[in-house]
């Protein structure tokens, strides 16, 4: 009997609710305001779009990992009947992508010289149908000389390694060596020091969606549809790749499925396809096959992080130094913000005011990694949480205890200068226990041994990556007849932006769900937003609909206010009726008040607003700024049930306790961290991919072992709300959080369930087997 | 080859090439683009259909094998005024969709499955998707609309 097998999810627990009566939409579970488009299949996605005369592209890639691209012979593929138009590298500007900017950039849109991985692109082609295309690619001549390749880091740094990148002096994409206080002596000052290695592995975000994208160059301007977090970014890197202004580069508002940040700036087929459209004059159409989408896309960074740590008699931490060699593939994408980004959160998980740090990203001939769901910071999370199990239970500390003693505070200021305002880490945590504490951990059987684990994270709710700031811009436009329109450049990658910064303009006008409309990611329409990525959308641009809307509010108010001859002050806006607090019969439908207004334009009253977040710009020398608004707080509670004899490791259930600030929309919150926990399962027990000499090996979803319903447990959200004072109506992120303390957390329940501790992810049976019977080797 | 069909309750006919799959032959020939592809090789089941009741992964079956069948596609479900399925609702209002592209997939797995067994246990939903599910992250949310107790007190008896 096993009664936590039945899996499921039990509902979202709001612990705090802060008893806020006035807030009539902003706290409540409505479904999301696209989901009827989605379940009766209207929503249109790139791969549906169809335009008269669309060709479809194809991408010639390179079957080396390492190789010189002496020339390219692309005659016969031309002159093939419907090929429409062919690309190489002479087809480009010779410019690489801005990226992160120089001297970061390292990626043509066509390889020019070398081919870095298996899978760079050499060329593309247009054509009428898919199976022509295909039939060009085979007739494209290309000349390689095949170099040494490099595979791994260890053996990328050596002298004798061969360059990847031939216009730096090694392999080393970036190197971080910092010291925050005075770490030397705090390490002798120590009375315990703790090191150890832990290793984590290369996974796929394994997006449903194959990534694809439809542009139509005409008439000197090109529109595109694509699968995107980040439309800004892809207008800008197309229009710097094609030469043109980004004005005359368009993206439209499309359906997205997740992404999980492997599309959070621009990826390859956007201006490949871009560029066959100006050249075909044609519409085109490039979608990726799923095995290009497991090949060539990007990934998650695998780190290598030696952990050293000092703790003081009583279980204070004092001093912690992390070395982490990071295998950034063939490209630098996110990689330097990823690393930079996990040497923040290693100078800030937990109190520790010694930190000492050395981090480098080691370019291999593999497929590159970049941003995924907790950008870097699920690896070093996993390395601090699974030490501290150790440390906690070698000292004789209560795990839970320990923590706690650690824990942030609100006013507490991490060396890497974040400074913590609204915090929950403590109530996360307690939560997190207290709901696997009293599991029964008797299994009934002799070999299967069921253990509790708890690991925590810290998150940013957006960043200053960029000196152009860390902003979204909205108009909130309230019309005539009291419906009102949100325009916003967010896309909504199926996190339920959409419906969450409805209800926020719903709440600040005072107008039901339904009046809300909400317009997105269009470049011609919608004001500028940075991208869906670092959890940034609820608190970033929430605060600037919730401002835009406040705006336009103002107007309506002042003018009924004159209108019904009641002191503005006096005036609320509740379904759409402005009304006299003092007096319900002094009334008036929103929508007449608009047409009242001197501001009004046209039948519309508006209000736009450019919303920067006070962070501090990411300060790459010195490692201090507080770089977001706010930090969302996380624990996760897990038991799981380990079969001693074949290894295999159950889940039973998982606890996940998040400090969300204010959850505008609970079942949204639920759904962001349950996705979040599949992923981190499938991180810490099934997920890896296998290369063999820069080749993958398990491409597909049958060798590549995402969860499915079949392997989630019992599952509970727990929310805590700490009412942020920046976020809007008290919101922070959500959308990465989940994921992070996953692993940890199951880590240390295998390791409660059978005192042996794993370091290296994912935890497989084998490895279970291997070291539970040392003897039988 | 000519083939007959029923597809969401009209007859149709069509002639297909012998290579054609059904998935190509919905998208393609009758534009309807709900059922989505997301392996192309039987692995994900966003191209779920129904034929003559049971769920099949429309990438791998050929075009031809529906030839005097019953097609039914997400397009087919609810009412003739455009309301939303028990079911669609249901996935609705119980936060089971996210992104969305799978869901036409989901859905009609999970019709599939209720017409087989009106009143499948946790454990048979779960076992049901086993095949469907791949990158969902929401999927363990999805039992949760099929849960009997949260289906059925809207579902008309059929
Ligand atoms: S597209 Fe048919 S199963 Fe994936």
């Amino acid at each position: 009997m096993n009664e936590f097998k039945t899996g499921g999810v039990a509902v979202p627990v709001i612990e705090k609710d802060e008893a806020k009566v006035d807030h009539k939409i902003v706290g409540k579970p409505i479904p999301i305001v696209d989901g009827k488009e989605k379940v009766t299949g209207q929503a249109q996605f790139v791969n549906d779009i169809k335009l008269p005369g669309m060709l479809i592209a194809k991408i010639l890639r390179s079957p080396y990992p390492h190789a010189r691209v002496i020339n390219i012979d692309t005659t016969l593929a031309e002159n093939l009947p419907g090929v429409k138009a062919v690309i190489t590298r002479d087809d480009t500007r010779g410019e690489k992508y801005i990226a992160m900017g120089p001297p970061l950039s390292d990626r043509y849109p066509l390889v020019m010289e070398k081919a870095k991985y298996i899978g760079d692109e050499i060329a593309a082609v247009a054509a009428v149908n898919e199976s022509i295309a295909e039939e060009a690619l085979r007739l494209i001549k290309v000349n390689y000389e095949v170099l040494p390749a490099v595979y791994e880091p260890e053996e990328a740094v050596k002298e004798d390694a061969p360059v990847i990148h031939e216009d730096r002096d090694s392999n080393i994409a970036m190197r971080i060596a910092r010291s925050y206080g005075d770490p030397d002596s705090a390490f002798q000052a120590a009375d315990y020091v703790f090191s150890d290695t832990y290793v984590t592995q290369v996974v796929s975000h394994a997006i449903l969606e194959p990534k694809g994208t439809v542009a139509h160059y005409f008439n000197g301007k090109v529109t595109i549809w694509t699968s995107t977090q980040a439309p800004y970014f892809v207008r800008k890197e197309v229009a710097h790749i094609l030469g043109m202004p980004e004005g005359d580069v368009r993206v439209k508002e499309i359906f997205s499925a997740g992404a999980f940040g492997a599309r959070s700036k621009v990826c390859d087929d956007e201006a490949i396809c871009a560029l066959l459209s100006r050249k075909a004059l044609r519409p085109v159409k490039l979608v990726l096959t799923r095995e290009e989408e497991f090949k060539t896309t990007r990934v998650r960074h695998p780190y290598h992080i030696d952990i050293r740590t000092g703790v003081s008699r009583e279980g204070r931490l004092l001093a912690r130094e992390v070395k982490m060699v990071v295998d950034n593939g063939a490209y630098n994408y996110l990689g330097p913000a990823v690393l930079g980004y996990s040497t923040f959160v290693a100078a800030s998980h937990y109190k520790v005011e010694n930190i000492k740090i050395d981090a480098s990203l080691v370019y291999t001939n593999k497929q590159a990694g970049t941003a995924f769901r907790g950008f870097g910071s699920p690896q070093v999370t996993f390395a601090i949480e699974s030490q501290m199990d150790d440390i906690a239970d070698q000292l004789g500390f209560d795990r839970l205890a320990f923590r706690l003693l650690n824990a942030h505070e609100s006013g507490f200021v991490t060396p890497a200068g974040w400074k913590i305002t609204s915090c929950g880490m403590k109530e996360c945590l307690q939560k997190a226990y207290d709901g696997v504490k009293d599991l029964p951990l008797d299994s009934g059987s002799k070999v299967k041994k069921r253990g509790i684990g708890l690991a925590s994270s810290i998150h940013i709710s957006g960043v200053k990556l960029f000196k152009e700031g860390d902003y979204s811009g909205a108009i909130v436009r309230v019309a005539g007849d009291g419906t009102v329109t949100v325009f916003t450049g967010a896309a909504d990658v199926g996190t339920g932006s959409k419906t969450t910064l409805v209800q926020v303009a719903a709440e600040a006008l005072g107008v039901s769900v339904q009046k809300v409309s909400i317009t997105t990611m269009d470049t011609d329409q919608t004001p500028q937003d940075i991208g869906s990525w670092a959890s940034r959308i609820m608190f970033v641009g929430g605060n600037a609909v919730l401002r835009a809307a406040k705006l336009a509010r103002e107007q309506i108010i002042k003018t009924a206010g004159a209108a019904l001859n009641v002191d503005p002050e006096d005036l609320d806006i509740d379904q759409g009726v402005v009304f006299a607090r003092s007096n319900r019969a002094k009334a008036m439908p929103i929508g007449d008040a608009v047409k009242l207004c001197n501001t009004r334009i046209g039948d519309w009253v508006m209000g736009s607003y450019h919303y920067d977040t006070p962070a501090e710009m990411i300060n790459r020398q010195s490692g201090v700024a507080n770089i977001s608004p706010t930090y969302s707080y996380g624990a996760h509670g897990a038991l799981v049930e380990v079969d001693e004899e074949t290894g295999m490791v159950e889940v039973l259930r998982i606890v996940a306790a998040h400090d969300v600030g204010k959850a505008i929309n609970p079942m949204i919150v639920e759904g962001q961290v349950l996705g979040a926990l599949a992923q981190g399962i499938g991180y810490a027990l099934t997920e890896q991919m296998l290369y063999k000499d820069g080749k993958l090996l398990n491409g597909n979803f049958l060798d590549y072992k995402i969860l499915t319903t079949a392997d989630m447990p019992q599952m509970e959200v727990s929310i805590v709300e700490t009412m942020d004072e920046e976020g809007p109506f008290g919101a922070k992120g959500i959308g990465e959080p989940g994921l992070i303390p996953t692993a940890a957390a199951i880590a240390n329940a295998i390791k409660d369930a059978t005192g042996v501790r794993f370091k290296e992810i994912p935890i497989l049976p084998e490895h279970i087997v291997e070291a539970l019977s040392p003897e039988d080797i | 080859m000519l083939i007959n069909f029923k597809l969401n309750g009209d007859a149709v006919r069509v002639d297909v090439a012998g290579h054609v799959t059904l998935l190509e032959l919905l998208r393609e020939e009758f534009e309807l683009l709900g059922a989505k592809e997301g392996c192309g090789y039987g692995e994900c089941g966003s191209c779920t259909v129904l034929v003559d009741g049971q769920a099949v992964n429309s990438c791998l079956m050929l075009a031809a094998g529906v030839n005097g069948k019953e097609v039914e596609t997400i397009e087919g479900l609810g009412g003739p005024q455009g309301e939303l399925d028990p079911l669609q609702q249901a996935f609705l209002q119980h936060g089971a969709v996210q992104c969305g592209f799978c869901t036409p997939g989901m859905i009609m797995s999970a019709r599939a499955l209720l017409k087989e067994n009106p009143y499948p246990t946790e454990e048979e939903i779960r076992r049901a998707w086993r095949v469907t599910c791949a990158a969902v992250p929401a999927m363990p949310k999805l039992s949760r609309p099929l849960r009997p107790s949260a289906i059925f007190r809207g579902r008309k008896s059929k």
